[in-house]
């Protein structure tokens, strides 16, 4: 009989056989069969310490007993977990980690959900043999969101293995040794660290808890509602804590969603923004130039009759809308039907716009898909992974787990461009795990791509296959690429041919290859262009359309995709559909039973250029602030304040919101219920924790609600029936659950792109160009380039309300390297003063060694005085508004 | 006055021997590298030390030939030897006369490992406090080097050996092997947990062997004689060749003594060590370092062979003999080692570290006349809670001395319980009244 | 608001050169860090938090790495010690000769118990457990040197010899005991 054993260990645990996986450990195979072996030290994301010793267990043939946790099965296996033995040996390793530990479960935050606890309860006597005097550990303050109570330790080192395995910060010291073993921090001031929460979730006593909610609760009284963050478009599962509408605490469940369990800084403390205090209870109509209370009945009645009468006056091409990818698909897809059926518009778009729009376009160009075709289990399996223009660890935290994991657990190789230069911080910063690190400013990344696919034309990299298949695409793009010189790439990118040649070798020749590309190129200048370039890559080494392997457009919005999706941009219907679609505009109108507006669309800068010159007469935003996130060259605040009429739904008094004649007050993510489409496709859901603040009500149901009092009712009783309409219209975005496939490349589609798709833009593309930004010529030491770039501790600026977070971080410093500080003359917190043509502006600096020479880097989420410096321009292609970067001076104060 | 020949030590006997690489070739120094490398093949060396019988120095008695042996045989990458320099284990003071006495023999030895089981690097963790022996070893390095006994091609023969002198810093438990690994990777001293063993994946996660600085300095010696001239020696076949024990206490001559295993602890200390140091009879020999249960003046016929003493109830261990006259309080003197293992204990385990504290604590008490009479109970159920559940073997280490105390002079402790408890009744009806 | 790398290039100004060589040693960086760290505290006898800092950046590592090192190791300080750190075995076999002696004869002279430092900064005194010297006990080591088999006398003469020129010579090594006449 032929043994299909090969990958599985039959072992006997209690006297029942099991069969699992080879190389799963004791303690592992006895959870699945329902046997809970006592353990602290022990977690499945860590290596195992086996330092608790809690977790022994008898092995037949063995002398001495074993740790569960450490030890993998073996075939023919016999493992006991209940004999007598055990039992004393459980008692007993309970009894020594007790002699220490104070008895103050009353007043500790883990009281009722401390492991520590609930093995007491089963095993000891409730009077204990110690005698002795307990260990005390001065108590010492460790970080204004983070507490340590280290008299409860039970130094598991759990907290400590978790920061460096999982999240590679290493910001927790376990200082001392024995007994007097303590955990601590760097240094004389607070802890300093990534705050990702780890610490706190994984330690399994309340020796490490949040500061947030200390003393405010006991477990039990907690009610739970497990939803999404809203903070990136990585979509981690949360686990909202609430009492009496308060909101406690976030939890992440190990094996939880997408993250399995893991939290960033925003994910973790930055759950206050809710219930802040300046949230929007009730609508505002202006009334004398002031937004004043009103009831919602007169609140949307003005709307309601304001907008039919401007309509009447001048058609629905005088409408625009615009609404914020934080919203849910139920919002987003009853904006869109709301703009299209009830005011008869295409002019629609949202937050998408800024830079999503481009990676979702060339991956439609060149594959058919508008979705990924890899998932995050692809990036931790990757042999190689390239990453472009991100700072993955700050900007998608959750899915830089991914490539950590990849690397430092199945030894990827790291392929990194990226502006920012490898060092260690307090922050994790994947250019340290790098093998083959490429770093230049943002306008050389396509210099270096263009670098990496001459040096695969120049190794003979090219798949054969391919050159069968497209010789004409081969033919061209190995043309263009030769004709690029490499003095001129090198001396543009600082970097050597042979270095670029080695990473091309790295990435040609492993199987599973992923790139995945972040902000640093979506939201630059040619960001379009450089996407379709890196999957001209892709295929070029033949990589393209294997499972596994795809290019990966990082979404910076938890709902990036879904705005896409659903059709709440200028471009596209549900879908996505191009708005001329027929099958689509067909499936619409059987659907929605009305046409759907043949008029093209308006991108958020043509909208905002139409209301300038008087096209757009009013808008509705939703969730959308471009007064206060485009730069005052967009001149926003001249074109919204010119409309007629300009209706906000906000949480807050947003720039925007307060030029609007009404403001109608809506729920939070923590208050409704919906989707988000997170930025691997998966539609996750979001639940509401809370009852709605004040008056507010869900965007989609204040939408609903101006449909029926402007005669074209859409009537939904919740947002599940939204979802369901969603889901009949688009049947593959429903189906996209826990374990969903990725789509593959759509082979029609990629045939058009190697047959001609790849030629209109491909002399652009294949260019070295030169903006001068990057470059500094001598004599010009105060000359930088400005680079506004996403904290880990912020999302946009809707964060900077999360009293957790602004304890972090609560305001925004300019980082620049210490060598051109150095030339500068200045030191960390000095005052210097930036300029450029368009104004000028003072702040402070600080030396980080990851910025490079001739950057200067700062958070965009307290770029309030400093957007004034910036100018847009809009990408000609998909007209996505670029704010980024500006060429700067910087002098000391 | 040695019946038998001296070979570890036997230079350094010698008056005016200085230890410099001249000296040291004089004596024949070098020799069994020049005989072996590039000449024998390294598997051939490794056979030859199997056949000597060597067992190591350093606590655990392993086979070193068995353990070179369980490298993987075909691997391609890099291989480490460290030799563990440590010298920690308390009553053990060998290696560091063998490093600043007779340096070269040790580096010679060293070599010998490092071409058998093929490391180009070998380092080694010596402990910090001796600063001198890292001192007069970086010198013999250099020294070695410039004579191209050590570096790259080694003697013409195309095999690279490069020796670096690394200083621990303070810490006992990086002696256990894996901690010592853990330390010469620039971290907190913590055992690994085993398997991997070293041979396996040991430094920077490569096969790995560690050896005692005394186990290698017999390798020259093995090499120029045979593995059957070094086999005769001792008590054949499990304990081969000479041990230098260490006797310190209260003998008369305290000092290390080159002798071969197989002679009896009254031959050690009556005849070499000079006996005791006044006309106070022997109460107590802890006869292989402070891991080792003590022993009493019954056991002074036991031969000091591994075997000899593990079947006596305690271990050979380092060689570190310690010996206690009449009138040492047997709980003062256990509690001075638990004190040190408290202070050692590395704090990875629990049952160690808390256990550690938890009976030095009980013992101290009970030496200050606090005790009561279930302590003793107390403290021997911890002892066996403690052993054969830890990481490392510190765990049964540090139980070595109560256990065995409690084993002979339980008396002792019952004596002191019996007066705190006379003392105890006066005060009890003032602690009544309290309530 | 997070605080990073305020950058000190005191060691690697100074000790440049040693450092690359220590570094050269090991496949793999982190391995320099107690030679670092040793090298940090010959400056001031103790590890600051700038050196701690520094080393790290050297090191590619974060200054937490370090820091739970140095705690880990008995010879690494934190804090400032005398200009003479005199070290007295403890453990047993030092004990049984009489090293407890030792420690009262350091307070009747210096006037400090374990721990503490004298006034003129001159002499910290510390109790430790063994450091591999058992046969010639009772004995210490002051600063790097060991000094054995001692008595009163011997102790008085290296205090004072130590208050007047910094060194003794009745320091020990290269170390061997019994010496090699009694083996004749
Ligand atoms: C707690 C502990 C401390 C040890 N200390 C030392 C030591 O200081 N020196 C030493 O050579 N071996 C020491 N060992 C033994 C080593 O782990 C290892 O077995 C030895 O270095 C192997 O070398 P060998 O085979 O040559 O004896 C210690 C073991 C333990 C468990
Ligand atoms: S037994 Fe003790 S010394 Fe050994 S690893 Fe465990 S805690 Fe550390
Ligand atoms: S869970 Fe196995 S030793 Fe801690």
């Amino acid at each position: 009989m032929a043994t299909t054993t090969v990958d599985t260990v039959k072992l006997i645990i209690d006297g029942v056989q099991v069969t699992v996986p080879k190389g799963t450990l004791v303690i592992e195979a006895a959870r699945q069969m329902g046997v809970m072996i006592p353990h602290f030290c022990y977690h499945p994301k860590l290596t195992p310490d086996a330092n608790c010793r809690m977790c022994l267990v008898e092995i037949e043939k063995v002398p001495k007993l074993q740790t569960s946790c450490s030890t993998p099965v073996a075939e023919g296996m016999v493992v006991r977990t209940a004999t007598t033995v055990v039992n004393e040996a459980h008692k007993s390793v309970l009894e020594f980690i007790l002699a220490n530990h104070p008895l103050d479960c009353p007043v500790c935050d883990q009281g009722g959900r401390c492991d520590l606890q609930d093995f007491s309860h089963e095993y000891t006597p409730t009077t204990s043999r110690f005698a002795e005097t307990k260990r005390i550990f001065p108590k010492e303050y460790f970080s204004p969101v983070i507490e340590t109570q280290m008299n409860r330790c039970v130094q598991c080192l759990r907290c400590v293995r978790y920061c460096d395995q999982v999240m590679d910060v290493n910001a927790l010291a376990p200082s001392g040794r024995g007994t007097m073993t303590e955990i601590k921090h760097f240094g004389a001031h607070p802890l300093d660290c990534e705050f990702c929460g780890g610490c706190v979730q994984i330690c399994p006593v309340g020796a490490i808890t949040s500061r947030l909610s200390m003393y405010e609760f006991r477990p039990w009284m907690l009610k739970r509602a497990d939803t999404t963050c809203t903070y990136c478009g990585d979509g981690c599962q949360i686990t909202l804590q609430t009492k009496d509408n308060d909101l406690i605490e976030v939890m992440s469940a190990q094996g939880a969603g997408r993250n399995n369990g893991d939290l960033c800084a925003r994910g973790f403390f930055g759950y206050h923004v809710s219930t802040h205090e300046d949230r929007l209870k009730h609508p505002l109509i202006r009334r004398d130039g002031k937004l004043v209370e009103a009831t919602w009945e007169d609140a949307l009645e003005y709307v309601a009759e304001r907008a039919m009468q401007l309509k009447m006056a001048h058609g629905a091409q005088a409408f625009a809308g615009l609404i914020a990818s934080r919203c849910t698909n139920e919002d987003l897809y009853v904006f869109q039907k709301f703009m299209r059926l009830v005011i008869g518009t295409n002019k629609l778009d949202s937050s998408a716009r800024y830079g999503h729009i481009n990676g979702v376009r060339a991956l439609r160009r060149v594959q058919g898909t508008h979705r990924w075709t890899v998932t995050f289990e692809d990036i931790v399996n990757a042999e190689v992974l390239l990453l472009v223009g991100t700072n993955i660890t700050e900007a998608n935290p959750i899915t830089g787990l991914k490539v950590k994991e990849a690397v430092k657990k199945n030894g990827a190789a790291l392929i990194t461009v990226e502006a920012l230069q490898p060092a260690v911080g307090t922050i994790s910063n994947i250019a340290n795990l790098s093998a083959h690190h490429f770093g230049a400013h943002p306008d050389r990344f396509q210099a270096l791509v263009l670098g990496l696919i001459k040096a695969v034309v120049e190794e003979g990299l090219v798949a054969p296959p391919l050159t069968q298949r497209a010789p004409a695409f081969v033919k061209a793009t190995s043309d263009a690429v030769k004709a690029l010189a490499w003095p001129v790439i090198e001396q543009q990118t600082g970097t050597t041919s042979a270095a670029l040649k080695d990473a091309a070798r790295a990435f040609a020749k492993t199987a599973r290859a992923v790139i995945l590309v972040g902000q640093g190129v979506l939201r630059q200048p040619g960001g379009s262009g450089l996407m379709t370039t890196l999957l001209d890559l892709l295929v070029l080494t033949g990589h393209h359309g294997l499972a596994g392997c795809g290019v990966a457009p990082l979404a910076e919005g938890n709902n990036d995709q879904g705005a896409i999706e659903m059709g709440t941009v200028a471009e596209y219907l549900p879908g996505p559909a191009e708005l001329g679609d027929p099958a689509a505009r067909q499936r619409l109108a059987q659907l929605w039973k009305e046409e759907v507006p043949q008029t093209p669309g308006r991108t958020l800068l043509e909208m905002l250029d139409e209301a300038r010159t008087g096209t757009i007469k009013a808008m509705f935003i939703v969730g959308e602030n471009p007064a206060g996130s485009l730069p005052p060259s967009a001149k926003a605040n001249d074109a919204l304040g010119k409309l007629d009429l300009l209706v906000c739904q906000e949480l807050f008094l947003t720039e925007t919101a307060a030029l609007a004649h009404v403001v109608l007050p809506a729920c939070s993510y923590a208050e409704k219920d919906g989707t988000f489409t997170n930025t691997e496709g998966h539609v996750q859901p979001v639940r509401h924790a809370i009852e709605p603040l004040g008056e507010s009500r869900p965007d989609w149901e204040i939408l609903s609600a101006l449909s029926v009092l402007m005669g074209a009712p859409l009537e939904y009783g919740d947002a599940k029936e939204i979802t369901n309409e969603i889901r009949s219209l688009l049947p593959g975005h429903g189906l996209l659950g826990a374990g969903p496939k990725p789509p593959r490349p759509n082979d029609a589609a990629v045939s058009r792109y190697l047959q001609q798709g790849y030629a209109d833009d491909l002399g652009e593309r294949y260019r070295l160009t030169a903006s001068g930004l990057g470059a500094r010529g001598s004599g010009q030491e105060e000359t930088f380039t400005l680079l506004m770039a996403q904290s880990l501790f912020h999302s946009g600026k809707y964060s900077t309300r999360a009293k957790g977070l602004l304890q972090i971080q609560s305001t925004g410093a300019l980082t620049v390297n210490p060598a051109d500080a150095g030339r500068l003359g200045i030191v960390d917190g000095n005052p210097v003063r930036l300029s450029t043509q368009q104004g000028q502006m003072t702040t402070t600096v600080k030396l980080l060694d990851r910025i490079p020479e001739g950057l200067a880097v700062f958070p965009e989420h307290f770029d309030q005085d400093l957007r004034r410096l910036l100018s847009v321009t809009a990408d000609p292609q998909t007209g996505v508004p670029y704010c980024k970067t500006a060429k700067v001076r910087i002098e000391r104060l | 006055m040695p019946k038998h020949e001296l070979i570890l030590l036997k230079n350094m006997m010698t008056p005016g021997y200085t230890g410099s690489l001249k000296d040291y070739e004089k004596t024949g120094g070098y020799q069994a590298l020049k005989k072996v490398v590039g000449k024998v093949q390294p598997a051939d060396v490794t056979q030859l030390v199997m056949k000597s019988g060597l067992r190591g120095r350093g606590g655990a008695g392993f086979p070193t030939g068995v353990k070179w042996n369980f490298l993987p045989k075909d691997y391609k990458g890099p291989k480490y030897l460290c030799c563990n320099a440590d010298e920690s284990e308390p009553g053990t003071f060998k290696d560091r006369q063998l490093m600043e006495r007779d340096p070269h023999q040790v580096l010679e030895g060293i070599a010998i490992a490092a071409y058998a089981i093929g490391a180009e690097s070998s380092y080694i963790y010596i402990r910090g406090e001796f600063v001198l022996g890292a001192h007069i070893l970086d010198k013999a390095v250099a020294e070695a080097q410039q004579a191209g006994y050590l570096g790259k091609n080694v003697l013409g023969s195309g095999a690279n050996i490069q020796i670096y002198v690394h200083r621990g810093a303070g810490a006992y438990i990086c002696g256990e092997e894996t901690a010592l690994l853990e330390s010469l990777e620039g971290k907190r001293g913590l055992p690994r947990v085993k398997p991997p063993f070293p041979a396996t994946s040991g430094l920077y996660g490569k096969p790995t062997v560690v050896n005692n600085v005394e186990t290698l300095a017999n390798l020259p010696h093995i090499v120029n004689r045979g593995p059957e001239w070094f086999a005769a020696i001792g008590s054949a076949p499990k304990s081969t060749g000479t041990r230098i024990f260490c006797v310190s206490g209260h003998v008369k001559n305290p000092g290390n003594y080159e002798v071969p295993m197989g002679i009896t602890l009254r031959e050690l200390i009556f005849e070499h060590a000079g006996g005791m140091r006044s006309d106070k009879k022997l109460k107590a020999i802890i006869p292989g370092g402070a891991s080792a249960p003590f022993l009493t003046e019954q056991h002074l016929d036991v031969k000091l062979d591994f075997e000899s003493v593990a079947q006596a109830g305690s271990m050979l261990g380092s060689g570190g003999v310690t010996v206690m006259e009449e009138g040492t309080s047997m709980v003062w003197a256990a509690l001075r080692l638990m004190e040190f293992f408290f202070h050692e204990s590395c704090g990875k385990c629990s049952p160690c570290r808390e256990g550690s504290s938890w009976l030095t604590q009980t013992v101290r008490r009970i030496l200050a006349k606090r005790g009561r009479m279930e302590d003793i109970e107390t403290l021997k159920q911890l002892c066996q809670n403690i052993a054969g559940r830890t990481i490392c073997a510190f765990g049964d280490a540090e139980v070595a001395p109560i256990m065995s105390t409690l084993q002979y002079w339980r008396h002792e402790y019952e004596e002191l319980i019996r007066e705190a408890e006379a003392h105890r009744e006066k005060e009890l009806p003032m602690a009544a009244a309290r309530h | 608001m997070p605080r990073e790398t305020s950058r000190d290039n005191m060691l690697r100004e100074k000790h440049g050169k040693e450092i690359d060589d220590i570094i050269s040693r090991y496949p793999v960086r982190r391995s320099a860090l107690l030679p670092l760290l040793y090298l940090a505290q010959r400056e001031q006898g103790y590890v600051t938090e700038a050196a701690m800092k520094e080393i790290a950046q050297i090191l590619k590592l974060t200054p937490p790495q370090v820091y739970e090192t140095i705690t880990f190791y008995t010879m690494l300080n934190l804090k400032p010690v005398g200009k003479f750190h005199i070290q007295v075995c403890k453990s047993l076999m030092c004990a049984l000769v009489g090293s407890d002696q030792l420690v009262g004869w350091f307070h009747a002279k210096l006037g400090i118990k374990p721990g503490e430092t004298t006034p003129d900064k001159l002499f910290t005194l510390s109790v430790v457990e063994c450091l591999g010297a058992c046969g010639t006990g009772p004995m210490m080591q002051i600063n790097d040197d060991y000094y054995e088999r001692l008595t009163e006398q011997k102790v008085d003469q290296i205090l004072s010899d130590l208050k007047k020129t910094g060194a003794c010579p009745l320091k020990s090594g290269p170390f061997m005991w019994p010496e090699a006449r009694s083996a004749k």
